[in-house]
């Protein structure tokens, strides 16, 4: 953070963070998950400063029980998560919506990644501001991502619903400007709960007023300040933008110097403003809807003009003016527009671009994952390909680019849970081997029901658990099962677990060694019903992080032995980032300033041509 | 300067792309403009592609450079800084670009073959109004490492007519970063030097 002129340099989640500060929450709950991890790594940092409670929970589902909890005891919550988190997260938020917040007041931040730069699918999580009917605001600047988390709070408190602030991508991980708040000095107290926290026996009264609560937050929300309508009074196109879109929108009207064009920006974006947008609608011929993933505002304002007497001309994802996936830009809103006001792009000349490569994401140097796929692929060839991987989501999900090496990913821990139903159909004539992958951040977070179904139904599976004792991907937040743990955390060990629940066959391994690897997963796949390996996989980069390393060994590839240009197996297959094929030279490189010395690809080659060394 | 100017770093994770961002963004600021940083750093620790996004005016521009509007490239790697160019580049922008080269891993059997320096400049003249290729690797090995990079190339950009920030500014970011000592400051006096 850096100060100029009482303004700060914050980036969008950091903003949310200083946000839940200055909103004086007591409590914390979350799982990480890009592009929301920031938010709660800052306020951990804060913790012990603010005197807040601020946890990773084992899950979304947890965080939100967790917080809810805190929210019913009064003292204020914050619950941070990614676009996925919120669909494990749902089932509960579908209920405490009518249950109600108490007095805390409980905030939901979901972080949504449009184009799933960083996830497996590109949801619009609005839907469940609307499934829940819960109020939705959407910042589009770093102060607004800031300012509104006490807002957002304060109504949360006042209508005691949870209040959903939705963030995507581009706001989260980009940075600009803030001016700060002052921290308040606290003034709740953590007291007993009401004694009607629950919704039956009569759900649909509560629901009832819950809309009813919903109809008085539209009213407020027309009076707000957060929405800027267009000075215009009388306009050719009105944009309607929310979130980030807002500033593709102004930026796409400077650049094409339009006339006649306006925007109604909103920041509370459901339930809608009726009345600020129906006003707004009777000053323009032509609207164009400018918001990231799905068109729920458009949706929503277009069911609302059906009751108007002049409606005007609607353009956006449902007429096809603007692209109805991948993330909004500026370059998209300045088609659109052109389009509207027949004005002429001048496309770029575009030169040929074939000389242009792909730089593939991989696992790092050393990585542990890249050897247990290395050892899937060789197990695959000795079963004559009939290998089925059921992944998961995390490092390893990279498995999905190396080779065929993973078939299926998902959900969290929804590997473990396709295997147990592929493990019934041998009776169908199924006739492949089937694996499951998880992580251990994962396991923990939703394997546990899986492999307890796989062991009551007696599928016939293996799971194998990499074990790197941190959650890598998202830079290495702790989970009941990593390895350092903070002093007033307790570690619960997974091969407790895997114990407790008696699968037929369990081995504990190491990563580390590939032809022993090879060897104990081709046997384990052999044998029959639920089976379980535990690999410990160490991530070099947490490993660097918490020691760096003392280089006492080096490696390098003996030109005398390596068959070179006709074998390339530790180049293009294995690919290990650190060995680099030389043209000049005729035989693969090991780049020493990549290379983390984990001597995996030494059993990798063929012809005993890399060597380790000892440094002089 | 143009509002908003736009200043695109492209290289690989771990190169330091987004250290370029924060020094530039701080130095705008000190400089009483608003800066907007957005980073594409998902893949940054896993060996891709990274692109930072500078804008620099007297609003909050979005946090993308449209097509064609890049003032200054800043290429830590030259087939980065090409991929960047493609896609970014028009008529205006000035490249800058290390050609110290950063070779891709093939993960299904050798299929591309990485082009050669001249073929990528070439493409990046025809894309560019002007092309600064650096040759940073002997000054920076001497200094310390190539992880210097970042900040070397930041010092050619500062001693260049076009820059829209003043060297000096962009020193003082810098140290308060790394501290006046480090061998960053070095490296960024070292290429403030080259562009003369
Ligand atoms: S695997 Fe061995 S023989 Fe083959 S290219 Fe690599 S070093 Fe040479
Ligand atoms: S020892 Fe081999 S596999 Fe390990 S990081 Fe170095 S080059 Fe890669």
């Amino acid at each position: 953070m850096i100060d100029s002129k009482h303004e700060t340099i914050m980036g969008g989640n950091e903003a949310i963070a200083r946000g839940a500060l200055e909103a004086g929450i007591g409590f914390c709950a979350s799982y990480p998950g890009t592009p929301s991890t920031e938010i709660t790594t800052i306020l951990l940092d804060f913790a012990e400063e603010h005197d807040i409670y601020v946890e990773w929970s084992v899950n979304e589902k947890v965080a939100l029980e967790a917080a809810a909890g805190a929210s019913w005891a009064g003292v204020p919550a914050l619950c941070p998560m990614k676009s996925l988190g919120l669909n494990v997260a749902s089932d509960f938020l579908l209920n405490l919506n009518l249950s109600g917040t108490g007095t805390g007041g409980l905030v939901i931040v979901v972080c949504d990644d449009p184009r799933g730069h960083s996830s497996s699918n590109e949801q619009d999580s609005r839907f469940y501001a609307k499934a829940a009917q819960i109020p939705l605001l959407e910042p589009s600047t770093y102060q607004e991502a800031k300012d509104l988390v006490p807002f957002a709070l304060r109504l949360s408190q006042k209508y005691e619903v949870p209040v959903l602030i939705r963030s995507t991508t581009r706001l989260s991980h980009s940075r600009g400007l803030v001016i700060m708040g002052d921290i308040p000095k606290r003034e709740w107290k953590a007291g007993p709960l009401k004694d009607d926290l629950f919704n039956v026996p009569a759900p649909h009264f509560k629901h009832r007023d819950l809309l009813g609560k919903m109809e008085q937050i539209s009213k407020t929300f027309d009076e707000s300040k957060w929405n800027t309508n267009p000075a215009e009074k009388d306009l050719d196109v009105l944009i309607i933008s929310s979130g980030i879109s807002r500033r593709y929108s102004q930026e796409a009207i400077h650049l094409l110097s339009s006339k006649d064009i306006g925007i109604l920006n909103l920041v509370t974006t459901y339930p809608l403003p009726r009345r600020s947008v129906v006003d707004a609608l009777k000053k323009t011929r032509r609207v164009l809807f400018s918001e990231e993933i799905n068109p729920f505002v458009e949706d929503e304002v277009r069911s609302l003009a059906i009751d108007l007497d002049n409606v005007p001309e609607f353009h956006g994802k449902r007429t096809g003016a603007i692209p109805t996936f991948g993330e909004m830009t500026t370059d998209v809103m300045q088609g659109a527009i052109a389009n509207l006001k027949n004005i002429k792009l001048d496309k770029r000349n575009k030169i040929d671009s074939y000389i242009l490569i792909p730089r593939p994401l991989t696992f790092c140097p050393g990585c542990t994952h890249r050897n247990f796929y290395w050892a899937v692929r060789k197990v695959r060839k000795r079963v004559g390909d009939k290998l089925v991987v059921a992944g998961d989501i995390g490092c390893y999900s990279l498995g999905v680019f190396y080779d065929r090496a993973m078939t299926t990913m998902q959900a969290m821990g929804s590997g473990i849970g396709v295997a147990t139903g592929l493990g019934q159909l041998e009776r169908f004539g199924f006739d492949a081997k089937i694996l499951a992958v998880a992580g251990d951040s994962t396991f923990f977070h939703a394997c546990i029901p899986g492999l307890i179904n796989a062991k009551h139904k007696n599928s016939n599976l293996t799971f194998v658990i990499l074990d790197n004792e941190t959650t890598a991907m998202t830079g290495f937040q702790t989970h009941p099962g990593a390895l350092h743990q903070e002093s007033n955390q307790k570690r619960v060990k997974i091969e407790e677990i895997i114990k407790a629940i008696e699968p037929d066959f369990y081995a504990r391994s190491d990563a580390n060694n590939i032809p022993e690897l090879i060897d104990l997963l081709h046997s384990t796949i052999n044998k029959d019903g639920l089976k379980v390996l535990l690999l410990d996989s160490v991530c070099v980069l947490e490993e660097a992080r918490r020691d760096p390393i003392v280089k006492e060994t080096y490696f390098r590839i003996d030109e005398d032995m390596c068959i070179g240009e006709k074998c390339l197996i530790c180049v293009s297959e294995f690919a290990c980032p650190a060995i680099s094929w030389d043209k000049t030279m005729g035989h693969p490189v090991i780049l020493d300033q990549l290379c983390v010395q984990c001597g995996a690809c030494v059993a990798v080659c063929p012809h005993d041509a890399i060597k380790e060394e000892r440094v002089q | 300067m143009r509002d908003p100017f736009n200043i695109l770093v492209a290289g690989v994770g771990g190169q330091g792309n987004l250290v370029c961002g924060r020094v530039l963004a701080d130095a705008s600021a000190q400089s009483g403009l608003r800066p907007v940083v957005g980073d594409t750093f998902g893949a940054s620790r896993r060996g891709g592609s990274v692109l930072t996004h500078l804008r620099i005016g007297k609003t909050d521009w979005a946090p993308l450079i449209p097509k064609g509007e890049v003032d200054i490239l800043l290429g830590l790697e030259p087939l980065e800084a090409l991929r960047a160019a493609l896609e970014f580049a028009g008529d205006r922008t000035v490249a800058i670009i290390s050609q110290t080269k950063i070779p891709t891993v093939d993960v299904n059997n050798e299929k591309y073959e990485y082009p050669s320096l001249e073929k990528i400049i070439d493409s990046l003249n025809k894309l560019c109004k002007q092309v600064i290729v650096l040759d940073a690797e002997e000054t920076l090995t001497r200094i310390g490492s190539m992880k210097m990079l970042n900040s070397y190339i930041l010092g050619a950009m500062g001693a260049l007519t076009q820059s829209p920030l003043p060297l000096k500014i962009i020193r003082e970011s810098l140290q308060s970063i790394f501290g006046s000592s480090s061998a960053n400051i070095v490296a960024f006096d070292e290429g403030s030097e080259i562009v003369h």
